[in-house]
């Protein structure tokens, strides 16, 4: 039995450090070996290691974000995931329905009205306001929306048949998260850090970023990026809208860096002449403070976007009025990915309606600035990420949390009201199968119809992709395994190369 | 889709019923569970049961384990027509005849032997060799003695302290003579008695969750009377700090917060009127077994006393959607109702209910019928923002005499809003397009809301109820404003002798024992069902929890009895030698060294360094500069206080009962950096700096960690100021030596043996 990871008991973390070369630097960064060593040794003592692979399970467990091998060898070590936060509408974008514009004005035969969100404003069946072209060797059929990153359609695989249980936003947003609508579940992010922790101690392992424009924050909040019943170390680190991305990440105005420094000396010093000092848990918090010093420099490095190179801010649109805020949260998801951060999320959008895709009123006006202020940083990721030969071991995944209905929302400018029938979900890089289309919807894009994928399945497939067997991935939390997936899912294997 | 083919199905098989049971049945059968053991239960194993019946669930509602679950037919119609394998769908779809049902899904189809094989055994009647899963085919919707033998269902054992012969080890309370039982078992001796220093800073950190001063512990130190520990376990009992400490602990298991959670998080603004009952409540001693009660019922059943009606906050702390569309509102009630029931099951009684929402338990005996009619108790039960009256006996008392004597208005009572739950009560209602509650409760076949199968009326577990139901079903009251259904569940929940009594009275000591200890006798303290860890010292626990009960089930006295005993009080001190007999501390042959939770961190923060503000009880505040203690932050689902997080407070969305205790970054930046944290220690160097530096050191350690500073360490403090005193002023500080001497005090607090207790 694993004593550090079992049954809900207490994780405690050393910091075996990534960059020293052997454990002579190891040794000497630490002072007498203090930290792995000294556990290790201790462990041996107390009969816990049988092998040197049981130690580096040991290890492991000590630290609950040390990297930890896959189920299974996979090409993506890294996840940005970007979020399209209030539901992006299928038609309008990725899931090209003819038939809409010769049923435009019909009504839907059938059609619940209690499907969306606003029942009494219920319309006819709606073309799309975007015109339609096909991209790429895979011919994808996509909307005039995303200009550039159609450039992309062949690096991306498209899963058209996706669907979710709710029509409101904070049960859908906690389902596509956590895989259950209800509040309190670890999310993909937090399993994904749980499952392979993460490389570079120095940054955190989970990364969440949301809108910086002051629209507000997803529905349901931080328990977006929770960690639900899983220990803390594994929920999204969410930065700071304004002010330092990350918190206590500077250190006291009064002081220098040789001040604190010598501070951290002293604790170092004091801690280690108590008795008990080669506990592994103390030793731990001992090491824990050099690692914190270390992240207080890498941190803001890692999202340091003003010193980039002037190529890639343009790239980007770092300067560019209506997408700076996400194109810079793009650049630092690709930085953070290159210096081994595991999980990045980012939102686009605020809360609900105009502040984010949530087109209910004037939906052609709502998604030519929402994907204003997205397709040229989406795109620009996709190359950079290729360019730096970073996109085969990153898993770029982007939906929102529901669809939107064909219909026609009423209202002065036409909207479109909540779907959770059906939407659309496009991955690319990290062992993903280009110019792929699973799944099809009915003839206007209202349900998913051929080769469903709920969430559930959606899940399976992304932890796939990172090598993680949706079955084997489980925690124990008051007398039960919990699992991302409950009892369901099973991976599309159709998306993957 | 096949369904509508049901009825024709049954009436066939009706037929079959009547037809007589041909001459050769028994050669036919025989043979047939032949042909099961040799071929057809691994093909069944190897190919179909892990998604009907086995670890994938049901699918297709087709459970195949057994042959009367694999008769009962799926949602596609019946499976099998025994005699028949021509017309049998499970044979149809495995030589894949319908293009929409192939099997095995996602998988090569059988070979023809294999499919062949699997026909023949249906014409020869389908009979099972055993079920397909191990422990199935057995009837879980039924409760049997069998199950009510599982050591937590079983009443007290009612074990006395075993005798210690010669003891070599010291026995100071009944608690000793079980552990050091266990440990000469295994020829282990437990460690000395700890000294005062770490006894008096041990018992301060546990009862009160703050360090003891200089002064109380210099009192204590010069006390040589032998009850002079006693004295202090007492004074500690009687401080209302102590409400404040373990009241955490309870709020930690009634996933206590103030604001809704879900779409807008809105808060509740009275609902820390429930955190202050649970305060005092707790320095009051209530009795747990009414501190229960209230919290379930505590309207109906003490409906004079305000803190009753505020102990209901407990059912409301869950979680509560916000924006609930027309077509999501009743899933949504079944939801919270099952909220109510789970944290009832994992708080009060260690067990897992919410898992028999969809199936009977997998593995505790508690039936999804069980499950149903537990959360009928709660059918009608809602949140209300409810003014209840403060003096209500008083109140009509002088209401009585008042218009007596005075003409005009009557006599307006005090009253207080309170966030409380209750019946027939004006619902908390934000955006919803439904009702606030459902007329009836449903069984539901699979928490399915399309399938319900008849009301569910309220009712008890059944494994914990030895008596028949109308033992504890209470009839209203005439007159009464509720059904007192909840009035019922409390009085079955806190019945020692036939209802779940001895698994609450055992639960909580286990609790108590955790917080002590470390870790509880059973190390699952929410969990004492077959999942959950076996106790590693069932005849103390039962004791301990006997114990309870005739002291009528007050906490103080077993807070007293566990710390008085060497056990407790015994040194951290660790040896290889017992380290490998028992890595985990199981037999309690030290005391373990603990991490103390982020709240009592930054309370002991500014205890030493005198910022704590004592003011107890009333609204909390999110300004991460207060100075009160952590239990008044307002606990607000979206911004849980920072610094409570980053130490590992729970997310407030489920019951917790027992913390993670992690050891990370940012938990050290938090101390390196934070602005409270440096204001607090700086306006301590403050008051230090007067002195010379030699007596400022002394003073710090005394206060921050219990003890003088050695002589090396005054020596390295002493340079350590030295150094950083030049360093401040060459960068130019007018105020260098009070700087070097923050950062000095900083380092204490940020000390491995400040944030653990020995």
């Amino acid at each position: 039995m694993n004593l550090f990871m079992s049954n809900n008991h207490p994780h405690h973390f050393a910091n075996p450090h990534p960059h020293f070369l052997s454990r002579r630097d190891f040794l000497q960064r630490t002072g007498s070996g203090f930290g792995m060593l000294a556990l290790t040794s201790l462990l041996a003592e107390s009969g816990l290691l049988g092998s040197s692979a049981q130690a580096a399970a040991q290890a492991e467990a000590v630290n609950p974000l040390a990297p930890k091998p896959p189920h299974f060898p996979v090409k993506a070590k890294s996840v940005i995931w970007l979020f399209m936060n209030g539901g992006q509408s299928q038609v309008d974008t990725w899931d090209y329905k003819p038939a809409l514009e010769k049923y435009d004005g019909k009504d839907l035969p059938g059609f619940d009205k209690n499907t969306g969100f606003f029942t009494e404003e219920v319309g006819a069946l709606m073309k799309s306001p975007f015109a339609f072209k096909q991209h790429g060797k895979s011919g994808t059929w996509a909307s005039e929306l995303f200009p550039r990153t159609v450039g992309h359609v062949d690096d991306m695989a498209f899963i058209h048949s996706c669907f979710t249980a709710t029509n409101n936003h904070s049960p859908a947003l906690f389902q596509i998260n956590t895989g259950m609508s209800r509040m309190g579940f670890p999310c993909l992010g937090a399993w994904v850090t749980y499952g392979l922790g993460t490389v570079n101690q120095n940054l955190p392992g989970f990364v969440a970023m949301y809108d910086t424009l002051g629209r507000g924050l997803p529905k349901g909040h931080a328990s977006n990026w929770g960690a639900g019943f899983l220990p803390g170390v594994y929920q999204g680190t969410a930065l700071n809208a304004q002010g330092a991305p990350i918190n206590n990440l500077e250190r006291p105005a009064e002081m220098n860096d040789a001040q604190q420094r010598a501070q951290l000396d002293l604790i170092a010093k004091l801690n280690k002449r108590q008795p008990g000092a080669d506990d592994p848990e103390l030793a731990a918090r001992i090491e824990s403070f050099e690692l914190a010093y270390r992240m207080q420099m890498a941190a803001p490095e890692a999202l340091d976007v003003a010193g980039e190179p002037e190529h890639i801010r343009k790239l980007y649109g770092t300067e560019d009025k209506q997408c700076a805020h996400f194109a810079k949260q793009c650049l630092m998801a690709r930085k953070l990915v290159e210096r081994g951060v595991r999980f990045v999320q980012i939102y686009s959008g605020g809360m609900e309606n105009e502040r984010s895709w949530d087109g209910h009123k004037d939906i052609e006006g709502n998604h030519r600035q929402f994907a204003g202020e997205t397709d040229q940083p989406i795109a620009a990721l996709l190359t950079d990420l290729k360019q730096r030969g970073l996109l085969d071991s990153t898993l770029v995944i982007c939906c929102g949390e529901f669809g939107r209905l064909p219909l026609a929302q009423k209202g002065a400018k036409p909207g479109r009201d909540h779907n959770p029938h059906a939407f659309t979900t496009w991955l690319a890089g990290g062992g993903v199968k280009g110019g792929v289309h699973y799944g099809e919807t009915d003839e206007v894009g209202h349900k998913a119809a051929v080769n469903k994928v709920s969430v559930n399945d959606l899940h399976a497939t992304i932890l796939a992709l990172l090598g993680l067997d949706h079955e084997k991935l489980t925690y124990r939390f008051n007398g039960r395994n919990f699992r991302l997936t409950d009892v369901a899912g099973n991976a599309v294997r159709e998306v993957m190369a | 889709m096949l369904r509508r083919f049901l009825p024709l199905l049954i009436s066939a098989s009706c037929l079959a019923a009547e037809t007589p049971i041909p001459p050769d049945h028994a050669a036919q059968m025989a043979k047939g569970v032949e042909l099961f053991n040799s071929d057809v239960g691994k093909l069944l194993a190897d190919h179909c049961v892990k998604c009907h019946g086995g670890e994938k669930g049901v699918k297709g509602e087709l459970d195949i384990t057994t042959r009367e679950a694999l008769m009962k037919g799926g949602e596609s119609g019946d499976a099998v027509v025994p005699g028949k394998s021509g017309e049998s769908l499970l044979v149809k779809s495995i030589r894949h005849e319908d293009k929409d049902l192939k099997m095995p899904k996602k998988a090569d189809k059988l070979a023809d032997a294999a499919i062949t094989k699997i026909a023949e055994w249906i014409d020869l009647g389908a009979p099972y060799g055993k079920p397909l899963v191990d422990g199935k085919g057995r009837d879980r919707s039924k409760v049997t003695d069998e199950d009510r033998k599982w050591w937590s269902f079983q009443p007290l054992s009612g074990a006395k302290p075993p005798e210690i012969r010669n003891p070599k080890s010291e026995i100071r309370n009944p608690i000793d003579a079980f552990i050091v039982a266990k440990l000469e078992e295994k020829g282990l001796a437990p460690n000395p008695a700890a000294e005062k220093r770490t006894l008096i800073r041990r018992a301060y950190f546990d009862l009160i969750g703050l360090p003891p001063t200089p002064e109380q512990t210099d009192r204590f130190l010069a006390d040589a009377a032998p009850n002079a520990y006693e004295k202090v376990i007492d004074d500690l009992l009687a401080s209302p700090h102590y409400g404040e400490r373990w009241g955490r602990h309870w709020l930690d298991l009634a996933r206590y917060a103030e604001s809704h959670g879900y779409e807008q998080d809105y808060d509740r603004p009275n609902a820390w009127h429930y955190r202050d009952y649970v305060i005092r409540a707790l320095n009051a001693d209530q009795p747990f077994d009414e501190f229960v009660r209230w919290q379930i019922a505590g309207d109906e059943l003490a409906p004079d006393n305000v803190e009753a009606w505020k102990a209901t906050g407990f059912l409301a702390a869950g979680t509560h959607a916000t924006q609930i569309t027309a077509n999501q509102a009743e899933k949504e009630r079944y939801d919270e109702l099952d909220d109510m029931a789970a944290t009832i099951g994992t708080s009060m009684l260690g067990l897992t209910v919410g898992c028999a929402r969809c199936h009977d338990h997998k593995y505790d005996p508690i039936p999804t019928r069980d499950y149903y009619r537990l959360i009928s108790t709660f059918t009608k039960t809602v949140r209300s923002d409810y003014d209840v009256i403060v003096n209500a006996a008083q109140h009509r008392a002088e209401k009585e005499h008042w218009s007596e004597t005075h003409a005009g208005p009557e006599l307006q009572p005090e009253k207080v809003t309170a966030l409380i739950c209750s019946e027939g009560v004006p619902a908390v209602r934000n955006h919803t397009q439904g009702p606030d509650f459902y007329e009836q409760t449903f069984f539901l076949s699979r928490g399915d809301l399309n399938k319900k199968e008849g009301e569910a009326p309220p009712g008890f577990l059944q494994v914990l109820a030895s008596a028949p139901e109308e033992r504890w079903n209470v009839p209203p009251p005439a007159g009464a404003r509720t059904p007192w259904r909840r009035a019922s569940l409390a009085k079955w929940l806190t019945d020692k002798d036939a209802g779940a009594g001895h698994l609450l009275a055992r639960v909580i000591v286990n609790r108590l024992w955790q917080h002590h200890f470390g870790r509880g006798l059973v190390a699952t303290p929410s969990d004492f069902g077959a999942q959950g860890d076996r106790p590693t010292h069932p005849e103390l626990l039962d004791w301990l929890a006997g114990e309870l009960i005739r002291g009528g089930w007050k906490l103080k006295p077993l807070h007293k009895l566990m710390m008085t005993g060497a056990a407790y009080m015994q040194s951290a001190q660790s040896d290889s030698a017992r380290r490998a007999a028992d890595p985990a501390n199981t037999l309690v042959w030290r005391h373990p060294r603990q991490r103390i939770e982020g709240e009592v961190i930054r309370d002991s923060i500014l205890a030493v360094t005198g910022a704590l503000d004592p003011k107890m009880f009333g609204p909390g505040t999110l300004d991460a500069a207060m100075k009160r203690r952590s239990i008044y932050f307002q606990i607000k689902r979206s911004q849980l206080p920072p610094m409570m997080i980053t130490f590992d407070a729970p997310d407030t969305l489920g019951s917790m009962g027992l913390r993670s205790s992690t050891t990370v970054a940012p938990q050290a930046l938090l101390l390196m950096n934070n602005a409270q944290v440096r204001t607090s220690v700086r306006a301590w160097a403050k008051t230090l700096a007067s002195q010379p530096a030699t007596d400022a050191v002394k003073r710090a350690y005394l206060t921050a960690l219990g003890r003088p500073p050695s002589d090396d360490e005054t020596a390295t403090a002493a340079e350590f100021l030295r150094t950083q005193t030049e360093s401040y002023k060459t960068a130019g500080k007018a105020d260098a030596p009070e700087l070097a001497l923050t950062d000095f005090c900083q380092s204490l607090v940020s000390l491995n043996e400040f944030v653990y207790v020995e």
